[in-house]
């Protein structure tokens, strides 16, 4: 399948991955900021408020009576973080235009609205309307405090945030109830506008149509020398800390352990051992978190590592029995001591290998994790496709991984209880 | 094999029962890598009374059975583990268990034809000993315990709780820790043997195949065996009333979580009828769009009072012994939200319903099922749960144009009635 980029202006990129197997379109565009404390609430606030009303829609009523006549399109806007940047992420996915009843034109549609959304909100005297930005303080205030209901993710933000306190990093993507009392519908504003001018966008669609290049609200963008954050595993350099141990107590019925691991290895092209130690630690059904956690000790029903590219980290999480804990840990630790030594076999990387790829084909099959997958390394300035990428991950050796392993040091264990 | 097309949306699905009775469904799909295999049996959490084809007692299991099994199943009798066998094939595998089947299936960009020897190897060779049924418990229990800290697990159940008096859908579908003591190796064997039975089962895939051939290829790995008779499955009789009208229980939530659930009246009817059911489901999921959808007025006004942060979840879920409505959100005022709903609804059954707005949300709905036939595993996964109720997927599609507004007055004043509701809350 085609894939192309096309700058319409400086900071300002179109890409184009062409496809006919879906039933839907999927749209999208993301700007993207350097993750900063004085601006991640502000940042976080923007999308809801752009969701309330644009210059023609001027009610979130109006919008969704749109959308769901255009045949149940889904419109998001939401808040990520990508190593050291906040991205605000609005997708729309519509329908295809050759399964409408009437021959209607959907894709034109949703690029209209999605442009109109985001790019011309509703104003009123130089200002964000006070009575949505009210609301929104107040539901952002509530999306804040949430964070305590899953108590699985509230584990792994807490560890993260413990690795990364003082830095960038560790700020919360939805930002700071204690922010939130200094916004006005003018100040906001002031800082939507800032970020319209100054973030890096990248728009995502499925076909090159004229339409895009003639929207006006596109068309009003200045071009920008966006200052975001390159973080791949050749910045991220990891010094040696001495391993913290955190106890944390919420209402549990289980305990749940993370484990943040620095990865202190940046050669170019690391990436690809570093996925696959992952993989043969703990993502797959074989690993020897899955195998040693779950299926010979019976600790556990979920166990498993999962690696951020970004930031040279690998996070393993298991739900235990709160009396079971010394017991997990031992175990975990075997594994990592495992891994250095050596202890898996070709047949283990293989496995790991073919999990890898098929995964990676996978990719091409859905049209979001594509987007995702292009905009990584759009964020990370390189670009691998999707053979290139298959290519490498099949040369990795065992000597590889295990020359990574030893990279491998423990950060932070944190553990939520009751 | 039979053929059934919607041109509307440009796919096809090839049917054919098997003279083990095993139904076999292929969504043949150009273009794209990824295939997709899914073999459920027509078995869940709700079959905990039976009779065995060729006797005459009852049988009645613990609770949670079915799940185990699931979990048991990959368990080979050489010392391997079909989940591990698949995952080195590079091949994507689970499964997974709900109140009326329990669904095995497999992902893959290669290797399709050796992912499916594995998986009719396993599913047609169960081996359970006492040693590895005990073993399970342990992970079993820490998944039961993992979803007593999931608040929208445990507001869901208390709203099944509050509407049902006798109908196992109000017991976890996993069972208790308690109840999973009591599994033992022949427990295990006894539910196989019953339920595993081609007769009772259906396979689905998607992907780029060729339909007379993959046929081929499955009843070759089919082991045989002679139809079944009928399982009789012993269903304890449901009132037609609720069990209360409310449930509150207190967890560590930042904001109340509330799910308004209305029982549907299933008139001790066992046996659905296609038509009659897709015409009510989508009449209901029409008018709850009305009443509380995101376009809707009371959404409008409840999202400005700060009583909502997004539009509720809204569903119909039913099955042969089974109907119910269920409104799931997050509010700082939750019986706010349902007196609000409750008004609404009898604004509606007064006013009638507004024309535009109905057309707009059939189309809406529309949309949404045609959206479905993009991901080989949502086509599966809806094809095989559509079966186990007697629906064929394709037939919301020829409907949703149909509905009219008389048929979903009539269905409004049928089902939204005051005394059927009930409200969860966790706070």
């Amino acid at each position: 399948m085609a894939y192309e980029t096309k700058k319409i202006k400086e900071g300002i990129t179109i890409h184009t991955i062409e496809t006919e197997k879906f039933k839907t379109n999927l749209i999208a565009v993301f700007l993207t900021v350097p993750l900063k404390r004085e601006t991640v609430t502000n940042y976080a606030l923007i999308p809801a408020v752009l969701k309330r009303g644009t210059n023609f829609l001027k009610t979130q009523e109006e919008i969704n009576i749109k959308l769901e006549e255009m045949y149940d399109a889904s419109f998001d806007c939401g808040i990520d973080k990508v190593g050291d940047n906040q991205v605000i992420k609005c997708y729309l996915e519509a329908l295809n235009d050759e399964f409408t009843l009437n021959n209607e034109q959907i894709l034109k549609q949703s690029l209209d609205l999605i442009f109109e959304i985001i790019f011309n909100p509703l104003i009123e005297n130089s200002s964000f309307k006070e009575e949505y930005v009210k609301t929104e303080k107040e539901n952002m205030k509530k999306l804040i405090l949430s964070k305590i209901d899953n108590k699985d993710k509230y584990a792994l933000e807490s560890c993260i945030e413990e690795m990364y306190k003082g830095k960038d990093y560790g700020i919360y993507k939805f930002g700071y109830i204690e922010d939130l009392e200094h916004i006005t519908a003018k100040n906001l504003y002031d800082a939507y506008l800032e970020l319209i001018n100054k973030a890096k966008i990248d728009i995502f669609v499925s076909e090159i149509l004229k339409e895009i290049e003639e929207n006006q609200n596109l068309n009003k963008l200045n071009p920008r020398i966006p200052n975001i954050v390159k973080n791949t595993e050749e910045t991220e350099i990891k010094e040696a800390v001495e391993p913290k141990e955190i106890k944390d107590i919420k209402e549990v019925s289980q305990g749940k352990v993370v484990i943040g691991l620095d990865i202190a290895y940046n050669k170019k092209d690391s990436r690809y051992q570093m996925a696959l130690y992952n993989v043969i630690l703990g993502e797959s059904a074989t690993s020897k978190l899955f195998q040693n956690v779950r299926e010979k000790a019976s600790l556990a029903y979920s166990a498993r590592s999962n690696y951020i590219r970004q930031k040279n980290n690998i996070y393993i999480r298991c739900g235990i029995e709160i009396e079971k804990y010394e017991e997990a840990l031992k175990i975990i630790k075997e594994q990592l001591e495992d891994m250095k030594n050596g202890n898996f076999s070709e047949e283990d990387l293989n496995n790991a290998k073919k999990y890898m790829l098929a995964g990676i084909r996978t990719v091409q099959d859905e049209q979001d994790s594509e987007v995702t997958y292009y905009f990584g390394q759009e964020i990370s300035g390189t670009f691998t496709t999707f053979d290139e990428y298959m290519n490498k991950i099949n040369g990795v050796s065992k000597d590889e991984i295990i020359e990574v392993a030893n990279s491998i040091k423990i950060n932070t264990i944190y553990f939520l209880r009751n | 094999m039979q053929i059934i097309e919607n041109s509307q949306i440009k796919e096809k699905v090839y049917i054919e029962k098997l003279e083990n009775g095993l139904t076999i469904m292929i969504i043949p799909k150009s273009g794209i890598q990824k295939k997709y295999a899914i073999w459920g049996t027509n078995y869940g959490s709700v079959d905990n009374k039976f009779i065995v084809p060729g006797e005459t007692d009852v049988t009645s299991v613990p609770d949670g059975v079915a799940h185990f099994l699931e979990h048991k199943m990959f368990e080979q009798e050489n010392g391997t583990n079909s989940l591990d066998t698949l995952t080195k094939l590079g091949v994507n595998a689970n499964a997974y268990t709900t109140t009326n089947h329990t669904a095995y299936l497999f992902e893959c960009t290669e290797n399709f034809y050796e992912a499916l020897d594995e998986l009719m190897d396993y599913l047609q060779h169960p081996y359970f000993t006492d040693e590895n049924v005990e073993k399970e418990k342990g992970i079993i229990a820490q998944e039961i315990n993992m979803y007593n800290d999931y608040p929208e697990w445990e507001v869901y159940m208390n709203a099944m709780k509050a509407m049902y008096h006798n109908n196992p859908v109000k017991i976890d579908i996993a069972g208790t820790v308690e109840s999973i003591s009591k599994i033992d190796k022949d427990v295990l064997y006894t539910c196989y043997n019953t339920f595993y039975h081609p007769s009772n089962m259906v396979m689905c895939f998607a992907g780029e195949f060729e339909p007379e051939n993959l046929l081929e290829e499955v009843k070759k790995r089919l082991l045989p065996k002679e139809n079944e008779g009928e399982i009789k499955r012993i269903y304890v009789s449901e009132p037609e009333e609720i069990v209360k009208k409310e449930e509150i229980k207190k967890m560590e939530v930042s904001m109340p979580m509330f799910v308004i659930g209305i029982k549907d009246s299933i008139k001790g009817n066992n046996e659905i009828v296609e038509e009659a059911i897709i015409k009510r489901h989508i009449a209901i999921e029409i008018i709850l769009n009305l009443i509380i959808g995101k376009s809707s007025k009371l959404y409008k006004k409840l999202y400005e009072q700060g009583l909502l942060m997004e539009e509720p979840y809204l569903d119909y879920e039913f099955d042969k012994t089974y109907r119910h409505i269920t409104i799931t959100g997050k509010s700082t005022n939750p019986k706010k939200i349902l007196k609000n709903i409750q008004e609404e609804i009898l604004n509606l059954k007064n006013n009638g319903i507004d024309e535009t707005a109905f057309q707009r949300i059939k189309k809406m709905l529309y949309g949404r099922t045609v959206k479905e036939f993009t991901d080989v595993s949502d086509i599966c996964r809806m094809f095989l749960n559509d079966y186990f109720k007697g629906i064929n997927s394709f037939n919301y599609l020829e409907n949703y144009k149909q509905i009219s507004s008389s048929y979903t007055m009539q269905i409004l004043e049928e089902v939204f009635k005051e005394e059927k509701t009930v409200i969860s809350i966790i706070n």
